[in-house]
């Protein structure tokens, strides 16, 4: 393709990537520094380690979202610790009911949902948080699907069935750049390292933003990171040629005004991290893809105007 | 005919909405805008939707779904879809289709409260859906998104899970002789579109926790002749920074019947609790102009002007030298955070970077307004950001409106629209606006959306097998406002 970019909203969004780039740069060394401490890091990449993300009001891209309500916790992990019940930390799992340490993406294939689009049954999981020590069992989640910013929306093909993806570093004990993993108010895009004093008109979210472009070949890896990379201005590198969405997942959490001491089952609030089985109804998945991404259409949003209001009854 | 089947409060329904079609045809005639009015005024048994130059697919007997049948149309194409039940959610991407049901009361789309959509219409211009019901689904009964030209007509929408009928991002759209009932969010909605070029008209919304509401919508958007009742709220366009757009203005709701939306059981999305018991709520709103309308028996307010605090917003209020900057302009531009020396809070009370919208040269004319709890006609901004706005410099003003109380006392003579105010006092009598959002409504259970009451049959599109196709509409909608009287209070209310 001679150009990469296509329409007025690709042109902006890599006008965006490009005047971001800097900020990207500069998050890279914290990012690069983390990922090193976690032992993680993915093998030399032109990519960023830092997402390039969507910022400011929804509606700028094309989109769809899926909401999903909370189903569970268990001390499983079927990505880290496959078939090793209670040998991970605290998870609250979403979307797919099934999901624990035996899943499978054939079993997971067979399982329920708890989203309200019925044809996402994807294992979507983040630790469990706590407040003051106690659980605080969260509303639900959304998971935004998106081209990354910069990135031409007709390129985006749909992720292949049982692609395993984590994002963020649950070992992290020094603030990560939100743009990866951090935590929000409401809906704002304004992301912080560690839980902002909310309202309730926008109670908190943890938001973690996972890679988008894909090896093309594997759908996990021995660390579980390196099939996947961040996309930089808009391009794929060669070694992760393929774009799929730029999934960023939220948390809904019951949380806001003061007195709260938040910390993760894993440990500090800088650890927030989320991890994903595609076991999506798979041409349920490529007809949104197709439909909502390629054509660049806000197929739906999420807002604000079922949380608390104003002055309410606290 | 249908009249012959129906009996005694169902007669009466219908004999109503007759004469409500036929008021909106009077008003409509000199539009000649097309859409269904030009349908239902035409003879069309000499009509045939088979003709050259009309690809007709019929389903199930051509395609045996809708899907299949859309999948299948060529741009022009009319899909006749026969009565059943089709537990489907129809996605359209192809420009200028017609959908539409032999009959609208049984040509429904079911989603089982499992399927999301009834017919979502992306980016396809011109797409006409009529005369077919779309129930259970846990988005929307009908949805239009991203498009140029779109019309619904002769639409039943019930027990949906956001909303009825909803258009967003979308311009030049009509959507009339619908019903849309049992929602949480609103029976019908047009949000994020200036100028909208849109028309709703003869539409009933009841049973929601919004009749209507539209979010940074307006220009050349009319609503017209439509009958708001007994949701949670009536009509509730409203402003925020959290979509693009803002803010809604030049929305223009006339002759329309709004009473006792104050209904305690509906489907509510919580902000439907905080505009619970009032009419004609103008939260943030710009410039509207409501005029005509019987607005009766709410709790609160009968027409409402107020405030919008958004926390932690996204991006300041425009100026109003930036109102007439059309949609298109500030669609795809790159929002930046808020300053940090814009952001204030609000100690104590509203957190982040809080922005106030408020409602500014809204023109209320000649409107019956009579039965509400706290003023049949209110305006009230509070100034707790100390930006020096208050509410007598928003500009707003009453002439014409038959009312019995005020908020503050004495409304029309403070602000009346033609001519100077009488100097008087905005203190005396002022809205308790902190005593107004402070108590929203109790929340209904989870999913009460799903037990909504099954409506009434509803009246069919005239001679639906053989209409010829009618395209939507390509511009602003020709409204001879002047030509919309005030409704009459329906008997037994």
């Amino acid at each position: 393709m001679t150009s990469p970019f296509s329409g007025p909203r690709a042109q902006v969004a890599a006008a965006i990537a490009l005047m971001s780039s800097a900020a990207i740069l500069l998050g890279a060394c914290s990012i690069s520094e983390a990922a090193g401490n976690s032992g993680q890091s993915p093998s030399a990449q032109v990519s960023p380690l830092a997402p390039a993300r969507h910022t400011g009001p929804q509606g700028l891209a094309g989109q769809f979202v899926t909401d999903c309500g909370y189903s569970h916790s268990a001390p499983d992990d079927p990505i880290v610790f496959p078939g090793e019940p209670g040998m991970s930390h605290e998870h609250d799992f979403f979307g797919n009911s099934s999901t624990n340490a035996e899943s499978s993406t054939a079993s997971l294939l067979k399982g329920a949902t708890t989203c309200q689009k019925q044809r996402d049954t994807a294992a979507y999981w983040a630790p469990q948080l706590r407040d003051n020590g106690q659980v605080v069992t969260p509303v639900k989640s959304v998971a935004y699907y998106r081209a990354a910013p910069g990135v031409n929306p007709k390129d985006v093909v749909s992720f292949p069935e049982g692609l395993h993806i984590i994002a963020g570093d649950m070992t992290a004990t020094e603030p990560l750049s939100p743009d990866l993993a951090g935590w929000a108010c409401g809906v704002s895009s304004t992301h912080d390292a560690s839980p902002p004093q909310c309202p309730d008109s926008a109670p908190l979210r943890a938001v973690i933003t996972f890679p988008d472009c894909w090896d093309g070949v594997n759908a996990d890896s021995k660390n579980h990171r390196s099939h996947m990379v961040n996309s930089s201005q808009g391009l794929c590198p060669k070694t992760h040629p393929v774009h799929v969405p730029q999934l960023t997942f939220a948390v809904a959490y019951p949380i806001s005004g003061t007195g709260h001491d938040l910390t993760l089952a894993s440990g500090s609030t800088y650890g927030i991290h989320a991890d994903f089985i595609n076991s999506w109804d798979q041409e349920g998945l490529e007809n949104e893809v197709k439909l909502c991404l390629n054509r660049d259409v806000v197929c739906g949003l999420s807002s604000n105007r079922d949380e608390d209001p104003l002055f309410g009854p606290k | 005919m249908y009249l012959r089947d129906l009996k005694g409060d169902e007669m009466r329904k219908a004999t109503f909405k007759l004469m409500l079609a036929f008021l909106a045809t009077l008003a409509l005639l000199a539009t000649a805008c097309g859409g269904s009015d030009s349908e239902s005024g035409g003879d069309s048994n000499n009509a045939d939707s088979g003709s050259d130059s009309t690809m007709t697919i019929a389903v199930p007997a051509d395609q045996p779904t809708i899907q299949d049948a859309v999948d299948a149309a060529k741009p022009g194409a009319l899909i006749l879809i026969s009565p059943g039940v089709y537990n489907e959610d129809v996605d359209v991407i192809t420009d200028d289709l017609t959908l539409r049901g032999l009959d609208r009361n049984t040509v429904i789309l079911d989603g089982q409260f499992k399927l999301e959509n009834g017919v979502r219409i992306l980016e396809a211009n011109g797409v006409v859906v009529e005369n077919m019901t779309a129930r259970n689904f846990t988005s929307n009964g009908f949805y239009w998104t991203g498009v140029e030209g779109y019309r619904g007509s002769y639409l039943t929408a019930y027990r949906n899970g956001d909303y009825g009928i909803y258009a967003f991002d979308a311009v030049n759209g009509q959507l009339d002789n619908s019903l849309g009932s049992g929602s949480p969010d609103a029976g019908f909605y047009i949000g994020e579109c200036y100028p909208c070029n849109a028309l709703i008209d003869n539409v009933i919304s009841e049973n929601n926790g919004l009749g209507y509401s539209g979010t940074n919508s307006g220009g050349d958007l009319y609503i017209v002749n439509s009958t708001f009742r007994n949701n949670r709220a009536g009509v509730v366009p409203n402003s925020g920074s959290y979509e693009l757009c803002y803010p809604e203005r030049d929305t223009t709701v006339v002759g329309n019947l709004v009473y006792e939306n104050n209904n305690e059981v509906a489907p509510a999305i919580e902000v439907a609790l905080l505009a619970q018991g009032n009419g004609i709520l103008l939260p943030g709103g710009v410039r509207n102009l409501v005029q005509r309308n019987q607005v009766f028996n709410h709790t609160r307010t009968g027409i409402g002007l107020v405030p919008y605090p958004e926390e932690d917003a996204s991006d300041l209020a425009p100026e109003a030298a930036e109102w007439d900057t059309p949609c298109s302009e500030t669609h795809d531009v790159e929002v930046p955070p808020i300053p940090a020396a814009d952001c204030k809070a609000v100690d104590g009370l509203l957190k982040g970077c809080v922005v106030f919208w408020n409602p500014y040269e809204n023109r209320i004319l000649d409107n019956t307004i009579s039965g509400s709890g706290a003023a049949d006609l209110a305006v009230g901004t509070i100034d707790l950001l100390g930006l020096g706005v208050t509410t007598d410099m928003l500009r707003n003003c009453f002439s014409g409106n038959t009312f019995a109380t005020s908020a503050p006392n004495d409304l029309q003579a403070l602000a009346p629209c033609d001519a100077e105010g009488n100097g008087g006092s905005w203190d005396a009598g002022a809205l308790d606006l902190l005593g107004l959002l402070g108590s929203p409504a109790a929340a209904p259970p989870e999913g009460t959306y799903k037990t909504t009451p099954e409506p009434a049959a509803q009246p069919n599109m005239p001679n639906a097998a053989k209409a010829p196709v009618t395209p939507a509409p390509t511009g602003p909608p020709k409204v001879d406002i002047d030509a919309i009287a005030l409704p009459a209070r329906p008997a037994g209310t």
